[in-house]
């Protein structure tokens, strides 16, 4: 129960905020929080839990991979901007600030019992769980393609084995070779990533002088982000390597063999591809979808105010499979959420203040050397959901030296956003 | 010359304890805990060791009154950085003079 001065100072405040019922912890012993995923949601949650309650909640952080490796910048790492060693890191800092890390893989959420149940049989009993799995791939969501078929045609959107795959078969492609590129429908991780991506692979081959390949992008979305800003920069900097075609030109992807590396469009068929890179639907981590935390689309609803899942008060959704409105899926929209809802997880367990929710995010792109573009804003729950106020772009046009800045405000926000999720 | 900037040092010595005594008054006991808070949003990209890494400044040690005249000078746009401008825009005089004497108080790691 909580007592007096807990209520006064902030327990009230988050009752009134988040219209709770009173914790029911335990006399005694610590409220436990147990987060699932050590990405940039879950490792910046369950390190600001434990670091701002200065040890008065037990944090479990249940993360299968030894070592981090970020998706943000993996499209530098395949353009020759990073090498990799600078895109994978440890997760050895985080005990020391008070997260008990486990290494395993988490299969369900019990939410009657409130325990977390890992593949190896064991269960953590929780008071409240952080769930931030990030996405899954959907293998059936292009004909022909598969899990089997992943080596084959390569999709790189779960780093680790993939992102150096695609490097490897990109680096091979001969002069003359084509790329296709098969972008994926929304909502995905990373709404700038593909076109990013495009934007390093047409590097690469420029660089090595493969001129004569060229890149054709598959899309089937009508429009992307930042599509004006990259386009411009695919004229200025690649042109007559990137061809990007929307689904009225494409009139819709058919099928893809891996076997002969073929795509089938409505409009035409690419064969013999040298790399053919698919960027399949997505939906929420299989923990997420299995728990019963996501609705029919695949992704789960949670409360603006506090990221707290609709379907369980006990439990808090993060970063790419969460339903979040207005902001993007990245890893700085999942690193800001984090933040807001350990702030308000704290708060009830532990009575320390709550304050409101705000958001923040911004997605750097790089186009090619000194070439970098962003898009940003604020965000603040509003009717229901987390809504943008303050958005704001890059624009066309722009002078070299003020792309040269983005970008070091780029290489900034990687070492800075490291440095709050693993501390 | 050494007239003016110990002039200029002395009025920014001057609004600093101002700022601080305003803060501790108006914004009571929990200021220090607001600025905290909220400078979750400044330490994604900005580093809390005072470190500088690309084209993002250190913001830890600086002086509580440079601070608030930096950040009022994104949000009149006077500073043209699209980030800072809409960062800045969203926080009110309580809520910068709450950052500032936090990040004041962060001392940077040698």
């Amino acid at each position: 129960m909580a007592n007096r001065r807990q209520f006064l100072v902030g327990g009230g405040a988050a009752f009134a905020s988040l219209g709770l019922v009173a914790p029911a912890i335990a006399q005694g012993a610590k409220p436990r929080v147990v987060v699932i995923g050590g990405g940039a949601g879950g490792a910046t949650a369950a390190r600001y839990i434990a670091k701002d309650s200065e040890g008065k909640i037990a944090v479990t952080l249940v993360e299968e991979n030894a070592n981090y490796q970020t998706c943000f910048h993996s499209n530098l790492f395949l353009g020759g901007f990073r090498d990799y060693a600078s895109i994978q890191h440890s997760y050895g800092n985080l005990p020391k600030q008070g997260v008990n890390v486990m290494r395993a893989r988490a299969t369900v959420i019990d939410r009657d019992k409130k325990e977390v149940v890992l593949s190896n049989g064991q269960r953590l009993p929780y008071d409240r769980c952080v769930v931030s799995p990030g996405i899954d791939l959907r293998y059936d969501s292009v004909p022909g393609w598969s899990k089997a078929a992943e080596d084959a045609m390569p999709h790189a959107w779960k780093p680790g084995a993939q992102t150096r795959l695609l490097r490897r078969r990109l680096d091979a492609v001969p002069n003359g070779g084509n790329i296709i590129m098969i972008a994926p429908p929304n909502p995905f991780r990373c709404p700038p990533g593909p076109y990013e991506r495009v934007s390093m692979m047409a590097h690469a081959l420029k660089r090595t002088g493969r001129t004569r390949s060229k890149i054709f992008v598959i899309d089937p979305k009508e429009s992307f982000s930042k599509q004006g800003l990259f386009q411009e920069g695919w004229e200025k900097h690649y042109a007559g390597l990137v061809e990007w075609l929307g689904p009225k030109i494409h009139d819709g992807i058919k099928s893809v063999d891996p076997k002969t590396n073929t795509v089938v469009t409505g409009f035409e068929t690419y064969r013999n591809a040298a790399l053919v890179n698919v960027i399949p639907a997505q939906w929420a981590g299989a923990i997420a979808r299995d728990s019963k935390l996501a609705n029919d689309a695949g992704y789960c609803p949670i409360k603006p105010e506090s990221m707290q899942s609709t379907m369980d008060p006990n439990i808090y959704v993060l970063g790419d499979s969460a339903i979040a409105g207005d902001m993007p899926k990245s890893a700085f929209s999942a690193n800001s959420q984090a933040k807001v809802a350990a702030n308000a997880i704290r708060g009830e367990l532990t009575g320390s203040r709550v304050f409101p929710a705000r958001y923040t995010n911004t997605c750097w792109s790089l186009i090619e050397t000194d070439d970098t573009v962003k898009v940003g804003g604020t965000f603040e729950p509003k009717d229901g959901k987390i809504a943008s106020v303050t958005p704001f772009i890059s624009k066309t046009g722009e002078p070299a030296d003020l792309r040269k800045q983005t970008q070091a405000e780029n290489m900034g926000w990687y070492a800075g956003i490291i440095a709050d999720m693993f501390g | 010359m050494q007239r003016l900037s110990f002039g200029f040092a002395l009025a920014s010595l001057v609004s600093a304890t101002l700022l601080a005594f305003s803060a501790a008054v108006a914004g009571v006991s929990g200021d220090r805990e607001l600025g905290q808070y909220l400078s979750s949003e400044c330490v994604t990209c900005h580093l809390l060791s005072g470190k500088v890494v690309g084209g993002v400044p250190a913001i830890v040690g600086v002086d509580a009154a440079s601070f608030v005249a930096v950040m009022n000078s994104y949000k009149k746009k006077e500073r043209d950085n699209q980030v800072m401008q809409v960062i800045a825009a969203k926080f009110n005089d309580e809520e910068i003079a709450a950052l500032a004497v936090y990040f004041e108080s962060v001392k940077p790691k040698r």
